[in-house]
């Protein structure tokens, strides 16, 4: 906030950090925490390739991160391995057993039509994943180059980006995403495209910001002044100092996706049967809320807020490695 | 200042009205709005029904004619329920004015209340549970965290102690003819709130906590405190004051956003606001009714966004709007 | 550690003795001053003087209990022989401003930036004493006009970034003398500014003193500043006293190789016709308070010191070593004087 002119410190460890952006802004209720989250990633500092062993040690210092990572893999594996792993097959009913509440063997009870809600749970989280993963990496690829592009080109490039980013602050997301699964199908392929379409504006600010600030830095004039050309500099000398940045926005974006998904889904907006997410399934349980058989919101429910929780300390824990000063402010 | 406020609305015109022009066309591109008559076989009425609203002319003319009705205050007949416009908006706003007015003025409260103790507590048991609690909020899907309260705080106990009737509605504002500021208002207030509340306290409390922790370690603060400033007062004159400035034009442009996104709330709760208004509108394709939504739900977006800017220059004398 | 003997035989305005600061960093513990002792008589002006690192802002916060809450402070400051080092946080607020008040580097990051500078100044009266309405009002332009500031009336309903540096730190002089305190710590107030804002500064600074007969004690890295104000002057290397003395003693006769080394890489005027010489350095670095040097901290540094022998096997006290005079070091003797150090 203020300016601050160089000075002793005088080896007093507690100068604060003086590039606080906001950190917690939220957008509206269907994209949770989006504009906060992805601005706080812009706190992470560029880094140099040389240093990957100093980040992994400072990654793994964290340890709710480190626990998370170990969380998500479980929940992949569980997820993606269902056939496995499930106790029943996905669309197995057992009319005769009809809705039980959780016990030994149906650990999150079952439907009216006695179908194993854990296992609903592993399958519909194949889609729930696959959507976020999905997204996460489309929207980051997508955004980093429209970011790297319109940081360093600059001027017109730079106005069309914002100007669309503008229109889209407006344009409610479900409109676009109702309107286009209606006209597309409602499949989890076009669900992550047009997810994706949306999300790519976090990266490409979260990029351009960094792209923005890092070609001021002298290497780069150096570079340019010893005639590399533009996308050589932007290839070898920007991005690279980018990644942090980018690898935590993309983290954040697999938690957004999610959420938004399941969202979408509740609404009934987003997949339809016989695809099934997490979304779905709350979507299904719905009407059990104040019935006897209400214990099925809490299977795909948990499920959701686990793996968002877990996705979004793995992304602080990236963030800590990659800025080491965020981490005394949390 | 005045300059920059013309400046800024004008620029935001064409803006707004791109973008219910794109509500508008998308609309009508996936939407035939007299699908209904097909579906009855009688030639006659579609036609009669295309012809009322001119189909055959381009979707721009079409939305030409609209906004112009717009200007003279006629937003157009609903394709699904034949209301006029321009009466549905300003009755479903007010729902929505009423949540967001409650939501966001516990969400302000408690957030700087977590976020100063939290700050000026750093690591203490307490500030380590509201970062815990921080965290599942952030990661908490609210229509998820809708069904949870309407479970165990409403219908649940209802059950489990054999109620006459809930402790919390869970429909609506008000029950039957009942109207204004009473304690049925409240009990039907408390769960909807809580559910638009939980991700907005946690993301401002955050917001909060960091700012704070940012300017209590300024030099100012160290300056007040050198010239005996008692601690409360160095925490409120000098700390609170100088961190309420980014948190009000955080919270200036999540209220914008609000009044496009409290659909989670309003639809599990049933009440009659923006939200649910677009969501029966979207799902009916709804043309007229949607390129409103968005005109009204855009421009408070952009009303809010500049009013952010203003708070800011208000609040911070550094900065000048030029 | 024995203190500095005074210049004025009457009771110490302050007396620090053993003071111990330890700064918890990732890296470990951090001790940032270590065992200093030192006192300041009334209307005394000690210059507190050492490299980026040696402690010397850190021991002017200690005094004042105005370091973070995780440093570990020990030893005993008293003021006026009242210990005021542990004290409440209480006690502390009505020392801080009222008896003992502190000038800060950089008055643009030191002043709120939302709050009009005469309310600030204002708040610094108001926290002491029941004024109110026209009468502080009345006393704040006054103290606005006292330390220099042109059309203080109006200055005072200005903001902080509306004013110019050296007004800045007018204004944090004018703050400072505002209960008239026994003792003003000035924590390199002159640094950020431009040369000749910093002589204008420096010259408020005398005429306040003068006018108000408190005791200073000033903190700087430039041994030009320590010349023109002070009565006395404490080197600090790597957290300890060093060398104390009066500051014609200090300028022409220093008893510590440390004290020697910083004259004579003061560029001078006089000296520029050997323009073959080059201006004389200490060399290496500053010891990392992390992993001191065993023995005298500055050995390694050092041009006379005796390796291996006394001088990386054994810590110097501080002792006397003429009138008013003292030093840490093994061997005073060998420390040159100003001008032999240049041939």
């Amino acid at each position: 906030m203020s300016t601050r002119t160089p000075r002793d410190d005088d080896g007093l460890v507690e100068g604060p950090p003086r590039d606080a952006g906001p950190s917690g802004v939220i957008g509206a209720e269907l994209l949770p925490s989006a504009t906060g989250e992805f601005e706080a990633a812009a706190h992470a500092a560029p880094v140099a390739r040389s240093q990957w062993a100093l980040l992994r040690r400072r990654f793994f210092r964290h340890k709710l991160a480190v626990v998370s990572l170990g969380v998500l893999a479980l929940i992949f594996v569980a997820c993606f391995g269902a056939d496995l792993f499930a106790p029943y097959s996905n669309t197995q009913q057992d009319l005769l057993l009809g809705p039980v509440s959780p016990r030994v063997g149906h650990w999150l009870g079952t439907d009216e039509l006695g179908r194993d809600q854990l296992s609903r749970v592993l399958y519909a989280g194949q889609i729930s994943l696959k959507v976020g993963l999905a997204v996460a990496l489309i929207s980051t690829f997508v955004g980093t180059a429209v970011g790297a592009i319109a940081g360093y080109a600059g001027r017109a490039t730079d106005q069309v980006l914002m100007r669309v980013t503008d229109l889209f602050l407006v344009v409610p997301a479900l409109a676009i995403l109702a309107l286009a699964l209606d006209r597309f199908g409602n499949e989890d392929t076009t669900i992550i495209l047009v997810l994706a379409g949306l999300f790519w504006m976090y990266a490409a600010r979260v990029v351009r910001g960094q792209v923005m600030s890092i070609k001021e830095k002298e290497f780069v004039e150096a570079a340019r002044a010893s005639g590399a050309s533009s996308t050589r500099i932007v290839v070898r000398h920007v991005l690279p100092n980018t990644v942090g940045p980018i690898l935590v926005t993309a983290t954040l974006g697999v938690a957004l996706a999610i959420v938004t998904e399941s969202t979408l889904s509740f609404l009934g907006f987003g997949v339809q049967p016989p695809e099934t997410s997490w979304g779905n399934l709350l979507k299904d349980a719905e009407g059990t809320v104040g019935t006897s058989q209400a214990y099925l919101i809490y299977g795909p429910g948990l499920a959701i807020l686990i793996t968002v929780l877990a996705v979004n300390f793995v992304g602080d824990g990236l963030r800590d490695a990659f800025d080491p000063r965020s981490e005394r402010r949390r | 200042m005045l300059t920059y406020v013309s400046r800024r609305l004008l620029y935001s015109v064409p803006v707004v009205i791109v973008a219910s022009f794109l509500m508008f066309w998308m609309v009508r591109e996936t939407y035939d709005p007299c699908a209904r008559l097909r579906a009855s076989r009688d030639a006659a009425a579609v036609s009669r029904c295309e012809e009322r609203l001119r189909l055959d002319d381009p979707v721009v003319t079409q939305y030409g004619r609209w906004l112009g009705d717009a200007v003279r205050g006629d937003l157009g007949e609903s394709s699904r329920t034949h209301e006029a416009v321009e009466e549905m908006i300003p009755r479903a706003l007010w729902s929505s004015v009423q949540l967001i007015f409650w939501g966001v003025l516990i969400s302000a409260v408690v957030a700087i209340a977590l976020g100063v103790y939290s700050a000026v507590r750093q690591y203490s048991v307490l500030d380590y549970t509201f970062t815990g609690l921080s965290f599942l909020g952030l990661a908490m899907p609210p229509f998820w965290f809708g069904l949870l309260a309407i479970e165990l705080l409403a219908v649940g106990p209802k059950r489990w102690f054999d109620l006459d009737q809930p402790l919390f509605y869970i429909v609506g504002l008000h029950s039957g003819d009942s109207s204004g500021f009473d304690l049925d208002y409240l009990r039907h207030l408390v769960l909807p709130v809580m559910t638009l509340t939980v991700q907005i306290v946690a993301s401002w409390s955050r917001f909060q906590r960091a700012e704070m922790l940012d300017v209590m370690s300024a030099d100012y603060v160290r300056t007040a405190r050198a010239k005996g400033v008692p601690r409360r007062q160095v925490i409120l004159r000098h700390g609170l004051r100088n961190a309420l400035v980014p948190l009000l034009t955080v919270m200036a442009l999540d209220i914008g956003a609000l009044f496009g996104g409290v659909i989670v709330t309003e639809t599990i709760f049933s009440i009659p606001g923006m939200g649910s208004l677009f969501v029966t509108s979207l799902s009916d394709g709804d043309a007229p009714v949607l390129a409103a939504w968005v005109l009204v739900t855009a421009s408070l977006i952009v009303a809010f966004n500049l009013l952010a800017d203003v708070l800011y220059s208000v609040l911070d004398p550094r900065v000048r709007l030029t | 550690m024995t203190s500095a003997p005074l210049a004025d035989p009457a009771t110490p305005v302050l007396s620090v003795r053993g003071l111990t600061v330890d700064l918890p960093t990732e890296q470990g513990i951090l001790r940032a001053v270590d065992g200093l002792g030192f006192e300041v008589a009334p209307g005394e002006t000690l210059g507190v003087v050492g490299e980026s690192g040696s402690g010397k802002s850190v021991t002017a916060l200690a005094i004042l209990g105005l370091l973070p809450s995780s440093a570990r402070v020990s030893g005993a400051v008293e003021l006026h022989g009242r210990p005021i080092l542990g004290a409440s946080e209480k006690e502390l607020e009505q020392v801080r401003g009222a008896q003992v008040a502190m000038i800060f580097q950089d008055a643009l990051a030191a002043l709120n930036p939302v709050m009009p500078v005469g309310t600030q100044v204002g708040e610094a009266i108001t926290v002491h004493r029941e004024v109110g309405g026209a009468e502080l009002r009345e006393r704040v332009v006054e103290l606005l006009d006292v330390v220099g500031i042109p059309n203080p009336a109006e200055r005072a309903d200005q903001y902080p970034h509306e004013y110019s540096g050296g007004m800045r730190q007018r204004a944090m002089i004018a703050m400072a003398i505002a209960n008239d305190p026994a003792l003003l710590i000035a924590d390199e107030p002159t640094t950020a500014l431009d040369v000749t804002i910093q002589a204008q500064v420096l010259d408020v600074f005398r005429r306040i003193q003068e006018r108000t007969r408190s005791s200073v004690i000033l903190v700087t890295h430039d041994l030009g500043v320590v010349a023109g104000v002070a009565d006395r002057v404490l080197v600090l290397y790597a957290g300890r006293a060093v060398e104390v003395a009066g500051v014609d003693r200090t300028f022409y006769a220093p008893a510590h190789p440390y004290t020697s080394g910083l004259l004579a890489s003061l560029p001078r005027l006089d000296r520029r016709a050997r323009r073959d010489r080059r201006l004389h350095q200490i060399g290496g670095q500053p010891p990392s308070p992390l992993a001191l040097p065993a023995g005298c901290a500055f050995h390694p540094r050092c041009e006379h010191a005796e390796v291996p022998g006394r001088c990386d096997g054994e810590g110097p006290e501080l002792r006397e070593v003429g009138p008013g005079h003292l030093s840490a070091c093994h061997f005073p003797e060998r420390v040159p004087a100003p001008e032999t150090v240049e041939r």
